[in-house]
């Protein structure tokens, strides 16, 4: 923390602390109400998942990536699969791949709709936060309907899925689709539009293209600095390639390109490009295929290393696998969107208010489990 | 002079717009409720037809439950949990495939294979379980599934199975006094030969 001036003092935010969105600790050094310095102290979500890794099977890693990030645990699982099967030079059928994409699509919605509505609770605005947890339940439901689990799915296994769509899932997410697709228009002017929100976000934490880049941001945070580089269209991976949709960049609408408000944006609209891509796969989806079909009998993949990386819904995963041969990885190390992600904090937060600084951490959407792993 | 009055203007136009929205689902929304009174109202589960048997499994992850009267030992599902939640302990069968009356041990199980082993300890630790659904695959008996699952008319779906003690969570579902009596079977054997 350095030296304490005169004037300043230094004051813990968290661990315990709802606006840190997890366990989190921020050590802040504050001259009056302006914020000089902030430094998070992270570590209390810890939970040795890369090492654990190294000692259970290929296969039995899958819900331990579920417990990173559990607020979207199906990208975590989508990208874990994608890197074991780039490593054992799997194929999967094409209605694996479609389901895939229609459960990590439904899954982005579900996330950025907590993150907007946690977003608007931050700056207390309760009443969007309970409509986005209205709808969200209503996926989570789609969800359970489909594996079981509400939550932590372990649903996508290597080289296929554990269960097949139920029956009555696609007339139950059309429907859900035709419900949600009104509803984005009435959040974005409920929250988005809402003249205290907007004096709170805009101009609020700038983090303009260069910072974001220097600091290896990702995700919805970097294409609201201005930056059109979505993983999906960039580096496609799966079937993404397929599909038509648009990666939105934040415009500076209510204040400068990279602000809070941008931040907030770019989640809003990528739920409609969400909504879209749901729909193409939808229409696409193979009427055949046995979802078991490209499953190997035992995971052993070669000698080798591999670094494969997707598109969560808070930005760049990636997963280095190295493998020794062995039914377990020698070494499983993940990048997490969400670490990058708060490095930024105190770059772009210094020199603002006291207030504004959990307005700059609720727009840049951490998830703790992540971070700490 | 103008940025005072535009300021205004939005202020008062964006809380009615969020007023409004508010009224149209006090007005319009009833039938759209999404708070239950839960202990007396619950939320309908999904039904799902899918997985062994197309008419009677059901996804739903709640509880893990073993057959014991259709589980052979082979240890397969102890090997597949990622948390080491499932300890099973088996000692060799006298004979193979022959009922032991003594510790309600069936010899044959319901697939019609010739059991070897008795099993003498069977716990999962519910604490402890992850609820991935991993055991339940490799298992080549159908026997370990989570409650409303294959067996689904055997034992109704049940999630609320909270415990004032954290080890009323260790489920035991070996038969009571199967290694004690196997033991006892063995000494009697072994004193008539």
């Amino acid at each position: 923390m350095g030296v304490v001036h005169g004037q300043e003092m230094v004051l813990n935010i968290g661990p315990q602390h709802p606006a840190t969105h997890g366990v989190l600790r921020l050590q802040v050094k504050t001259d009056g109400e302006v914020i000089s310095e902030i430094t998070p102290y992270l570590g209390y979500l810890h939970r040795c998942f890369e090492k654990h890794c190294e000692n259970v099977t290929y296969e039995q890693v899958i819900p331990f990536t579920d417990r990173c990030d559990y607020l979207a645990s199906m990208t975590m699982n989508f990208g874990y699969v994608v890197a074991v099967e780039k490593l054992m030079d799997i194929k999967v059928n094409d209605r694996v791949q479609h389901i895939r994409v229609i459960m990590a699509e439904l899954q982005r919605i579900a996330s950025h709709l907590l993150a907007t509505g946690v977003f608007g609770l931050d700056l207390g605005a309760f009443t969007p936060f309970l409509h986005m947890l209205r709808d969200r339940e209503r996926i989570i439901d789609l969800f359970e309907m489909t594996c079981g689990a509400r939550l932590l799915y372990n649903y996508m296994w290597v080289g296929g899925l554990s269960h097949d769509l139920p029956k009555g899932f696609v007339e139950a997410t059309l429907n859900f689709l035709d419900y949600f697709e009104p509803k984005i228009d009435e959040f974005e002017n409920l929250l988005g539009h809402n003249k205290i929100f907007v004096e709170r976000t805009a101009d609020i934490g700038i983090m303009p293209a260069e910072v974001a880049i220097n600091f290896g941001v990702t995700g919805p945070n970097l294409r609201a600095s201005g930056v059109n580089w979505d993983l999906r269209k960039d580096d496609p991976y799966s079937i993404y390639d397929k599909f038509d949709f648009n990666v939105p960049v934040g415009q500076g609408i209510k204040g400068t390109v990279g602000d809070s408000w941008d931040r907030f944006y770019v989640r809003l609209q990528e739920i409609r490009e969400s909504v879209k891509i749901v729909r193409q796969a939808i229409d696409q989806l193979p009427k055949d295929g046995d979802v078991h079909q490209s499953m190997p009998k035992k995971i052993r993949p070669p000698k080798g290393s591999i670094y494969s990386r997707t598109e969560s819904p808070r930005g760049d995963l990636g997963y280095y696998i190295e493998s020794d041969g062995s039914d377990t990885p020698s070494r499983l190390k993940m990048r997490s969107p969400a670490f990058t992600a708060l490095g930024v904090l105190d770059e772009i937060a210094g020199g603002w208010l006291m207030s504004d600084v959990l307005a700059i951490l609720g727009s840049l959407d951490i998830v703790l489990g992540e971070i700490d792993r | 002079m103008k940025r005072y009055f535009t300021d205004i203007y939005e202020s008062v136009s964006s809380i009615l717009g969020g007023m409004g929205i508010t009224l149209m689902h006090l007005i319009k929304a009833r039938n759209d409720n999404v708070t239950l009174q839960y202990p007396e109202e619950k939320w309908p589960r999904p039904e799902r037809n899918i997985g062994f048997d197309h008419n009677s499994y059901n996804v739903i992850r709640s509880r893990l439950h073993v057959d014991m009267d259709d589980c052979i030992g082979c240890l397969k599902c102890e090997r597949a949990c990622p948390v080491d939640c499932i300890k099973i302990v088996t000692e060799k069968a006298p004979v193979r495939g022959e009922d032991l009356k003594e510790i309600k041990h069936k010899g044959i199980t319901s697939n019609g294979t010739r059991k070897a082993l008795v099993v003498t300890r069977f716990d999962i630790d519910m604490s402890e379980c992850c609820y991935c659904n991993l055991c339940t695959y490799p298992c080549p008996e159908e026997c370990i599934f989570m409650t409303g699952g294959p067996n689904a008319k055997k034992h109704p779906i049940d999630y609320e199975f909270s415990e004032p003690d954290r080890s009323d969570l260790i489920y035991r579902f070996a038969k009571k006094g199967a290694k004690e009596g196997l033991a006892e079977m063995n000494a009697k054997q072994e004193a008539e030969a």
